[in-house]
């Protein structure tokens, strides 16, 4: 039976320190290259602080993890890839990225409603002897080609051959833990297999207080969140929900400017 | 058969034509983009086998467990250890690219005597000479440890003394220990029983103490619930990551905090909202508003909130003792879910922050902050794993790295609980490094080793029969069976934690409020950091994101 993994990340619950950032950028391999900005650098997992928009003792923030949202239904990023170098894998619902096939033309990062896609603009570059601490899992990619999460797809590999050397043919859903679900020291961060209604995540998504991020849009993100709040679940829509008026630009990061 | 100039172009197109609806352009296209993508000078991952193995972050005092993913022998990831009693499987964010640290390349890899390159061999030398020409002082940044034994025993011989650089979280206990004679460094906070915890700007959810211990509990106590379980309230002037999260956020003028905490103890002791009893202080309550720049009624109703859920405590970014002394009057010192003695054994340090006169020589152990400068005139000798480039003490030397140097866990600063725990070394370093317990030891052949110290410390410890061990499972310490297995369990990873604490073995006695001036240090995740340098993966957070500031005089 094919798994459908997916987040709902507790809004609430996030203070925004970055754990998860960082964990993500060691799992993955990702370089920290000293002419990087905040436009430019790669951070496929990247948190962005939010307001209520509000001054004062009535002025609220919340941080707010962005990913590829792994979307389920007209994947933009599948759709407009002239070489086949994304695909939402059939076994397990993510949204892969190729490196090896991709072209570095850029319409898929055109195409993905939620800029959570990275173009690679440089060689990847450690100082002298740091590619001794890089994970053997992950394959450090080219310049010229666009990077997004991919679950932590090398864990899920080692995880299969875990289980494959156990003589399983199913692995233990709780061998697979990406890296910054790991790393939440809040437990903000619920992963699991959204197709199994007995899965915790799959019931938190479920839950009155989830929300996706334009999901008026169709593209079924398997990417959740979920806060008591009603302005924050108003980022979802940006301006159409009620509450104070949500800068959407501030969620979905048009106002980054180069560092 | 004629084959005509136009048969020739004819051939040509057509076979230009029919390659475009062969799989050929587009296979080539493929194996151009692979064949680009493999260039020989793009970095690869080193194999070998691969293994995790349990360790302890030694970057600073909070000791947080720590799974290290090896490959062919090095370091290739972190992640917290879920069954950590204290850090509860949490690191902070920059501990998740410490393991890239070594490699920095500000590594400080040979001995330098002000700014020239110098030997191992000249450092001792000079190093020997200077104790015997007047007193040494040792500054440790990390006491506790069995290196920090070395360092004072070292210290005592040579007729010098031994200080220590302590957190803000330490020293916004030094008030207690005024009061009460007990060690700073044997209090704690027992903050896990605590229904009301009222920080004075105190970084609870950015850093604050172990960075998993309050963020675990308040995730599972009080995030997003409107009548919570565990109500945070955070006075402080920016809303910061705590403000912006806790329950209630109170804003003041910045610095105001002691002003506050005495009008709200001005509150509970005229309106007898708290049955302990505590000296009133001098400020009124309209100049305690008028200070914080609050109405009168914000501070009534701060009171009324702090005792309205109780047990309650209250904590200082650093020392103030106005708001130790609002602990005080809310019965909060010795007692359940307030601040508690955790040890018997642990003995005062002597702050390094004031003038070090009538000193030859002062040694700066590695785990002192690079930010620390003792006020001095003597001949500096500094150890540090990496160059800040500033602050250059007459000699600087190279220390173990990350992971590079066997080291003992002792209890995090705010922890309510012992515990211990042993940090292998799971890298041999590059180049030669020594700590600065190993280079005294180098000086002095009758010193210890850490080595033998952890040995002693651990048949101590199960010599004491107390307290548990947690490992791959939890073995009360009465049940192991010897202090070899004790040991054998420390060093894969295992921590042994103390009994709860009994509060009632803290006593204060205040009787005037205290009008001393609370120190000014005001420090984060980024400025309590240790070292000179930051991972490089902190880029992250800060440049290639907008989620913080870029820490000030740090470079990744």
């Amino acid at each position: 039976m094919s798994a459908r993994y997916g987040m709902v990340i507790d809004l609430d619950r996030c203070t925004g320190c970055g754990s998860c950032m960082m964990a993500c950028a060691a799992e993955n391999n990702v370089p920290s290259l000293p002419q990087a900005t905040a436009r430019t650098g790669l951070t496929p997992l990247l948190v962005r602080k939010v307001s209520n928009g509000m001054d004062g003792v009535a002025r609220r923030e919340t941080f707010i993890p962005i990913m590829c949202m792994h979307c389920e239904h007209d994947t933009p990023c599948v759709k407009v890839c002239p070489q086949q170098a994304v695909e939402v894998d059939k076994a397990t619902g993510i949204v892969m990225q190729m490196p090896q096939r991709c072209l570095g033309c850029r319409y898929c990062m055109t195409a993905c409603p939620y800029h959570a896609r990275y173009f690679n603009w440089w060689d990847p570059s450690w100082p002298a002897g740091m590619e001794k601490s890089l994970n053997p899992g992950v394959a450090s990619r080219m310049r010229g080609v666009v990077e997004k999460c991919n679950m932590c797809h090398a864990r899920l590999h080692s995880v299969k051959e875990k289980a494959a050397a156990a003589g399983k043919r199913e692995i233990d859903p709780a061998d697979y833990i990406p890296a910054c679900v790991e790393s939440c020291p809040t437990g903000a961060i619920r992963f699991g297999n959204l197709a199994d209604k007995n899965d915790p995540a799959a019931q938190d998504a479920h839950s009155p207080d989830a929300f996706r991020l334009l999901a008026r849009i169709g593209t079924e993100p398997k990417v959740y969140y979920k806060s008591k709040e009603a302005w924050v679940r108003g980022l979802a829509e940006s301006h159409s929900g009620p509450g104070p008026e949500i800068n959407r630009a501030e969620v979905m990061g048009s106002e980054v400017q180069d560092g | 058969m004629k084959v005509t100039r136009r048969d020739l172009l004819v051939w040509s197109a057509g076979a230009a034509a029919g390659l475009l609806v062969t799989p050929v352009p587009w296979k080539l296209l493929d194996d151009t983009s692979i064949w680009s993508q493999n260039w020989p000078w793009i970095p690869q991952p080193a194999r070998g086998p691969v293994e995790v193995k349990l360790s302890a972050c030694t970057l600073c005092p909070n000791g947080c467990g720590m799974k290290v993913k090896m490959a062919a022998g090095w370091p290739v990831g972190v992640a917290g250890v879920r069954s950590h009693p204290v850090s509860k499987g949490a690191l902070c964010p920059l501990g998740f690219g410490a393991h890239q640290l070594n490699w920095h390349p500000q590594r400080l890899r040979v001995a330098r005597h002000g700014a020239s390159p110098s030997t191992w061999n000249e450092a001792r030398t000079a190093f020997v000479k200077a104790c015997s020409e007047g007193p040494v002082v040792v500054i440790d940044g990390y006491p506790g440890r069995a290196a920090s034994s070395l360092l004072q025993t070292f210290a005592q011989k040579h007729g010098g003394s031994y200080r220590a650089v302590l957190g803000s979280e330490t020293r916004a206990l030094a008030s207690y220990e005024t009061w009460s004679g007990v060690s700073a460094s044997a209090l704690g906070y027992d903050l896990e029983n605590a229904q009301t915890i009222v920080s004075f700007g105190a970084p609870l959810l950015d850093g604050w103490g172990t960075p998993g211990r309050f963020t675990r509990l308040w995730a599972e106590c009080a995030a997003g619930k409107t009548d919570p379980q565990l109500r945070l309230i955070q006075v402080e002037s920016p809303l910061s990551r705590t403000a912006a999260r806790a329950w209630q956020w109170v804003p003041v003028r910045a610095g105001t905090e002691a002003a506050v905490a005495a009008g709200v103890a001005r509150v509970l002791l005229e309106e007898r909202l708290v049955s302990a009893r505590g000296p009133m202080p001098p400020l009124t309550l309209s100049e305690a508003a008028a200070q914080a720049g609050l109405p009168t009624d914000a501070i009534r109703e701060l009171a009324r909130t702090v005792v309205a859920r109780t047990p309650t405590v209250a904590i200082a970014n650093d020392d103030n003792p106005a708001i130790a002394a609002l602990n005080v009057v809310l019965g909060s010192v010795g007692a359940r879910a307030g601040i508690v003695r955790r040890s018997k054994r642990a003995e005062p340090y002597v702050s390094a922050d004031a003038a070090i006169p009538n000193a030859r020589t002062v040694l700066i152990d590695a785990s002192v902050p690079w930010g620390f400068t003792p006020q001095t005139d003597a001949e500096v000798f500094r150890f540090a794993a990496w160059d800040g480039g500033s602050n250059r003490p007459d000699w600087l030397l190279p220390a173990p790295g990350f992971l590079e140097e066997l080291t003992d866990v002792p209890t995090a600063p705010t922890s309510a609980v012992e515990t211990y725990a042993v940090a292998p070394s799971l890298v041999k370093a590059q180049h030669e490094v020594q700590s600065a317990a190993q280079f005294l030891g180098s000086t002095d052949p009758t010193l210890s080793t850490a080595e033998k110290i952890i040995h002693s410390r651990c048949e101590d410890l199960f010599h004491g029969r107390a307290g548990t061990l947690l490992g791959q499972e939890e073995t009360p310490l009465a049940k192991l069976a010897s202090a070899q297995k004790l040991e054998e369990q420390l060093w894969k990873g295992a921590v042994w934690v103390g009994e709860e604490p009994h509060p009632a073995s803290l006593r204060c006695e205040l009787k005037e409020w205290p009008t001393a001036v609370p120190s000014a240090h005001a420090e984060s995740w980024s400025t309590a950091w240790p070292a000179p340098v930051l991972p490089p993966l902190a880029t992250k957070l800060y440049r290639e994101s907008t989620l913080r500031e870029a820490p000030e005089k740090r470079t990744a």
